[in-house]
C-alpha cells in the first residue's frame, strides 16, 4: 500500500518519467504507423524474434553504425534468420533532427537498411514504454514475447567507426543464443549514443 | 549536413594546432562552434622530481552546451584524455569536479556547462634533459545541447623546466575548489529493497546536515537517474530511497558516489562518499514482483546456509557471529587449545563453583581478546591502514612469537620442563592462587590461535562488521567471542556435562604427553607460514631460535638437573639464546624489503611446479580476461589460513574440478594474502569480505562475481560452473 502511494506520488511528480521495460518480463505491447503509412503492432509478430532499434539519422552515433554498414549488416543477418527488425524513430516534430516519414523512408533506403519496418514515434509513446534513452538503443524480444536483451549495439561506446571491428556486437550475440534456444548471457548493457529526442511537455 | 562536418572540422583544427610550428607559444587550443578547449599546465614550484605538477584541459562551453561527467547519466559519454609524456612523467586520472544534473525531457544526464577545467596530477619520477619537456594530449569529448557532437582535439605544450609555471594558477585553484570534498568519517551503505536502492550515509559534516542533496553514483547503469528519490535527514544521517534502473547493467558491491548540494543559484558543492552495497543484487527480471515468465534463478549452492549472502541486519549478524564462534572450536588451529581446556576440566571437576568461575573467566578472556583485536583493527583501519582479518599473521614477528609460544607449551606438555622450576616462585604461587586469571589468560591464548581460522559464517559477519559503526562492529566481534567460549561456559555451568568428563588419574600424564604433538604440529605449520613470508633463511632462523629456546627451557626448568648444573647450563643456554636471537631477528625483520623479491621467486617457483594452471591475481588481469570474454575464478588465499590450505589441497586440486574449469575455459587466478597487500585487501572489501578464504567466479560480462562458500565442495563448484552456461 505504502509503495503504491509512493509510486502514485512519484508518477504525479514526474509525468514524463520513462516506463520500465524489464529484461525477463513481457515486452510492452504497441501499435504504430510505419513510414509508408501501414499500421504495425508488436502482437503481429507473436512466435517470432523481434529486434527493436532506436534510430535518428541526425545522431553521429547512428551515423557511425550506418556509415560503416554495421547496423545494416546486423539487420540483414537477423532478417535472413526469420527475425523481425523494427527501426523506431522517436524524434519530436519540433526537433531539428525530425524527418517526415517520406524523408526517413528515403534515408533508410539510401542507407540500404534491411529493417522489416521503420516506425514513426514522434509522440515518444513507444520510447517511453521501453525506456529508450539513446540512439541507437537496442531491444530483443523472444518468440514468447519476453524481453531478453536491452542495451547497446556493441561493447565500444565511442563515435569512432574504426572501433566497430574490435567491439563485441551484443545484438548478434544475444540473437545467436536466443535462436539456439539458450538463455542470453549478456542481457543488459549500458546503451550509448545521443539522447532520444522526446517531445517536451507532452 | 552542417553538424556532420563539425567533427572533422574539430579534427582539422586540432591537427593544425598540433602540427604547426609555433615557436615561443606554450599553449595549444582548439576552438569549435560549441567549445574552446585549451591544454594548461601548473607547476608552482617548477617542474622537478617529487614536485607538484598538474596538467589540465580547459573547456569553455558556449551557452547551453555541455560535456559529461565520468558517469554521464542516461546518455552521453565522458571526456577522455590520452597523454603522450616524456619518460619519467606519469599522468594520473582526471580529478572530476562536482558535476550538475542536466535534465533533458524524461532523461537525466550528469555533466558541466560554462567553464570547466579537468585537472590531472602528473607524477615526476625522473626529469629528462632539456630546457623544455614536450607534452602531447589527444582529447575526445561529446558536446550536446539539443543535438550531440562528438569532437576531438590534439594539443601540445612545451613545459619549461627552469622556472615555475603558475600563470594558470587561478584556473587550477578554481578547479580544486570545484572538486568534491573528501568526507572523512562519512560511512555509506546501501541495500536493495524491491526495485529501490536504500542508501544510508552517516557521519556527514555538520555544515551539510539538513541540506537538500542528490546522490550521483560514479558507477553508471545502476540507478534510475531521472527518478526523484525520497530522502530524509535524521541528525547526521541522510537516507534516500532511489529507484533502480529497470534496465540495470551493473551490480557493484561498492558504489563510490558524489553527494551534490545545489543552492539553486548555480553554485554546486560536492562531497565524495563511499557506499557499500550490503545485500545481493536480484537477478535481471526478478526485480519486480509481477514476473509473468519464470526466470531461471541461480540455484542455491548446497543445502548449507550460504555464507556468501550478505547480512542485512545487526541481529542476524550477531546470530551468525555467535554460530561462527561455536564452529571455531572445531577448527584444526583451535584444537590444541581445546585439549588444554578439557585437561583443565578434568582437574577441576570436583569443585563446581571453581569450575563455573573458571568457565566465566575463560569466557571473559575470549570475549575481551576479540574486542581488543577488533578495536585494534578498527583503529588501524580508521587510520587508513589496509588491513583485514588475520592481519596479525601477516607479520613474521608475530608468527615467530606464536611459534615460540607453542614450542614452549609443547615442551611443557611433553615433560621436558615444568613451569614451576622456570618461573619465579612468586609468579607460580600467584598463578595457583589466582586460577581465575589463569583461566582468563587461556581464553586469550585461544583467541590468538583461532584468529586465522575464518570459519563459515565468519567471513560475512566480519565483512559486515567492518562496514558498521564502531559500536555495532564491536558487538559483532563480541558475539563471535561469546560463541567460541559458549561450549566451555555451558560445560562449566552444567554439572552433568562436567561430570561426564573423565575422572583425574594416571591417564592424565599420558594424555598430557599426547597433547604435546598437536602443539608441535602447529609449530611446523607456523614455520611453514614464516617460510612463505621470508623464505628459507627466515624459516631456518626461526628454527635456530626455537632450538635455543628449548635449550633454555630445559636448562632452567628440567626437574632432573641439580642446582649447580642448572646455574652453569642456564647461563650457557641464555647466552646461546641471545646469539640465536641476534642472528634470527634481522632475518625476520628484513622481510618487508625482501618481500617483493621473494614474492617474485615464489611465484615463478610455483609456476614451474604447477604447470601454469594458476596465474597470479591482479585487478588488471581480471579486467583483461573479462574483456576477452573469459570466465575467471579467483582464489583469495594465504599460507597462514588453514581453511584456505585445506581447500587448496582438496576441492581445488581435485581432478574433477580442474577438468571442469578446463572444459569451460575458466582462467584461474590466485590472490595470495600471506603478506600484506593493499590491493587484495581493497578487493576483499569490495566483495564485502575482510578475510580469506574467498572464492569468486566471474561470468563473462558480469561485473560482480558469484562468491562460493568458504568450504566449497566439488558439487558446489560444478553447479556454479554449470550456471556459467
Amino acid at each position: 500500500m505504502k509503495s503504491l502511494i509512493a509510486s502514485l506520488l512519484l508518477s504525479a511528480a514526474a509525468p514524463l518519467a520513462l516506463a520500465a521495460a524489464v529484461v525477463g518480463q513481457p515486452a510492452p505491447a504497441f501499435t504504430a504507423t510505419d513510414v509508408n503509412g501501414k499500421t504495425v503492432s508488436l502482437a503481429d509478430f507473436k512466435g517470432k524474434h523481434v529486434v527493436l532499434e532506436w534510430v535518428n539519422p541526425g545522431c553521429p552515433y547512428v551515423q557511425k553504425h550506418y556509415g560503416a554498414a554495421n547496423m545494416q549488416g546486423t539487420q540483414k543477418a537477423a532478417v535472413d534468420q526469420g527475425v523481425v527488425w523494427l527501426s523506431i524513430n522517436t524524434v519530436a516534430r519540433e526537433h531539428v533532427d525530425y524527418k517526415a516519414p517520406a524523408d526517413l523512408a528515403a534515408w533508410m533506403k539510401g542507407q540500404k537498411a534491411a529493417a522489416s519496418a521503420t516506425l514513426m514515434d514522434s509522440e515518444g509513446t513507444i520510447g517511453r514504454a521501453y525506456g529508450a534513452r539513446t540512439t541507437p538503443h537496442m531491444y530483443l524480444i523472444n518468440p514468447a514475447g519476453t524481453l531478453v536483451y536491452v542495451g547497446a549495439i556493441d561493447s565500444k561506446p565511442t563515435a569512432n567507426p574504426a572501433d566497430i571491428a574490435t567491439a563485441t556486437n551484443h545484438v548478434k550475440a544475444a540473437l545467436a543464443e536466443s535462436l539456439a534456444g539458450k538463455p542470453v548471457s549478456v542481457s543488459s548493457t549500458r546503451p550509448y549514443g545521443c539522447s532520444v529526442k522526446y517531445p517536451s511537455g507532452a | 549536413m552542417f553538424r556532420r562536418a563539425l567533427p572533422s572540422l574539430a579534427f582539422v583544427l586540432g591537427l593544425a594546432a598540433a602540427t604547426l610550428p609555433l615557436p615561443g607559444r606554450a599553449a595549444a587550443s582548439v576552438t569549435t562552434p560549441q567549445v574552446r578547449a585549451e591544454l594548461l599546465a601548473h607547476a608552482p614550484e617548477g617542474v622537478g622530481v617529487g614536485k607538484p605538477l598538474w596538467l589540465g584541459l580547459l573547456i569553455e562551453h558556449q551557452p547551453h552546451w555541455h560535456t559529461y561527467w565520468k558517469n554521464p547519466g542516461d546518455s552521453g559519454l565522458p571526456t577522455t584524455l590520452q597523454w603522450t609524456l616524456p619518460p619519467g612523467l606519469q599522468a594520473g586520472d582526471i580529478q572530476w569536479p562536482t558535476p550538475r544534473k542536466l535534465p533533458i525531457g524524461p532523461l537525466m544526464n550528469y555533466g558541466y556547462e560554462g567553464r570547466l577545467l579537468l585537472p590531472v596530477p602528473v607524477q615526476v619520477s625522473a626529469l629528462p634533459a632539456g630546457a623544455t619537456l614536450p607534452v602531447k594530449l589527444k582529447a575526445e569529448w561529446l558536446v550536446c545541447k539539443e543535438v550531440c557532437i562528438p569532437e576531438s582535439g590534439e594539443f601540445d605544450l612545451e613545459l619549461p623546466t627552469q622556472a615555475a609555471i603558475a600563470g594558470q594558477a587561478a584556473h587550477f585553484d578554481a578547479a580544486r575548489a570545484a572538486l568534491p570534498q573528501a568526507a572523512a568519517g562519512a560511512q555509506g551503505r546501501a541495500r536493495v529493497e524491491g526495485d529501490e536502492l536504500v542508501v544510508d550515509i552517516s557521519g556527514l559534516p555538520a555544515a551539510w546536515q539538513g541540506r537538500k542533496l542528490a546522490l550521483l553514483p560514479e558507477t553508471p547503469g545502476v540507478i534510475n537517474n531521472a527518478a526523484q528519490p525520497r530522502d530524509a535527514w535524521t541528525a547526521e544521517r541522510w537516507t534516500a530511497r532511489i529507484a533502480l534502473d529497470p534496465q540495470r547493467s551493473d551490480s557493484p558491491s561498492a558504489m563510490p558516489a558524489v553527494l551534490v548540494s545545489d543552492d539553486g543559484q548555480g553554485q554546486v558543492a560536492g562531497l565524495q562518499v563511499q557506499v557499500a552495497v550490503t545485500t545481493p543484487w536480484p537477478a535481471p527480471g526478478a526485480a519486480s514482483a509481477a514476473a509473468a515468465t519464470p526466470v531461471p534463478q541461480t540455484l542455491p549452492a548446497l543445502a548449507a546456509p550460504a555464507p556468501t549472502a550478505s547480512l542485512g541486519s545487526l541481529p542476524l549478524a550477531l546470530l551468525f557471529a555467535l554460530a561462527g564462534g561455536v564452529l571455531l572450536n572445531l577448527m584444526p588451529c583451535v584444537f590444541p587449545v581445546l585439549s588444554l581446556k578439557v585437561f583443565g576440566f578434568a582437574q577441576q571437576a570436583h569443585d563446581r563453583r571453581r569450575l563455573l568461575a573458571g568457565g566465566l573467566a575463560y569466557t571473559a578472556g575470549v570475549v575481551l581478546s576479540f574486542l581488543a583485536l577488533a578495536a585494534l583493527l578498527l583503529a588501524l583501519r580508521a587510520g587508513g591502514e589496509q588491513l583485514g582479518w588475520g592481519f596479525q599473521l601477516q607479520s613474521p614477528l608475530f608468527v615467530a612469537a606464536l611459534a615460540a609460544l607453542f614450542t614452549l607449551i609443547g615442551l611443557n606438555l611433553a615433560g621436558l620442563f615444568e613451569f614451576g622450576s622456570v618461573l619465579p616462585a612468586a609468579w607460580s604461587a600467584a598463578r595457583s592462587r589466582h586460577p581465575m586469571i589463569d583461566a582468563a589468560l587461556s581464553g586469550v591464548l585461544a583467541v590468538a590461535v583461532a584468529s586465522p581460522c575464518t570459519a563459515p559464517f565468519m567471513g560475512a559477519s566480519l565483512g559486515l562488521a567492518l562496514t558498521l559503526p564502531a559500536a555495532q562492529a564491536l558487538a559483532v566481534f563480541g558475539a563471535l567471542g561469546l560463541g567460541m567460549a559458549l561450549p566451555y561456559l555451558l560445560a562449566s555451568a552444567w554439572p552433568a556435562l562436567a561430570r561426564a568428563l573423565p575422572r583425574p588419574g594416571p591417564w592424565m600424564a599420558t594424555f598430557r604427553g599426547l597433547m604435546a604433538f598437536p602443539m608441535f604440529a602447529t609449530v611446523v605449520w607456523l614455520v611453514w607460514v614464516l617460510g612463505q613470508q621470508t623464505g628459507i633463511d627466515g624459516a631456518a632462523a626461526l628454527l635456530g631460535a626455537l632450538l635455543a629456546l628449548a635449550f633454555v627451557a630445559w636448562a632452567l626448568g628440567s626437574p632432573a638437573l641439580g642446582g649447580r648444573a642448572r646455574a652453569a647450563l642456564g647461563t650457557l643456554s641464555l647466552l646461546l639464546l641471545a646469539v640465536a636471537l641476534a642472528w634470527a631477528l634481522p632475518a625476520l625483520r628484513t622481510v618487508e624489503a625482501a618481500t617483493a623479491a621473494t614474492a617474485a621467486t615464489a611465484a615463478s617457483a610455483d609456476k614451474s611446479a604447477k604447470a601454469d594452471v594458476w596465474q597470479p591475481w591482479s585487478p588488471e588481469a581480471v579486467a583483461q580476461l573479462q574483456r576477452d570474454g573469459k570466465p575467471v575464478f579467483v582464489d583469495f588465499t594465504a599460507a597462514w589460513c588453514v581453511t584456505c590450505q585445506y581447500n587448496k589441497r582438496t576441492t581445488l586440486a581435485s581432478a574433477e574440478v580442474l577438468d571442469a574449469f578446463n572444459a569451460r575455459g575458466v582462467s584461474l587466478l590466485r590472490a595470495d594474502w600471506t603478506r600484506r597487500d593493499a590491493r587484495i585487501t581493497a578487493e576483499l572489501a569490495r566483495l564485502g569480505r575482510s578475510g580469506v578464504p574467498v572464492y569468486a567466479l566471474y561470468a563473462p560480462g558480469a561485473a560482480a562475481p558469484r562468491l562460493l562458500s568458504e568450504l566449497p565442495t566439488v558439487a558446489e563448484v560444478e553447479t556454479a560452473l554449470a550456471d556459467l552456461r
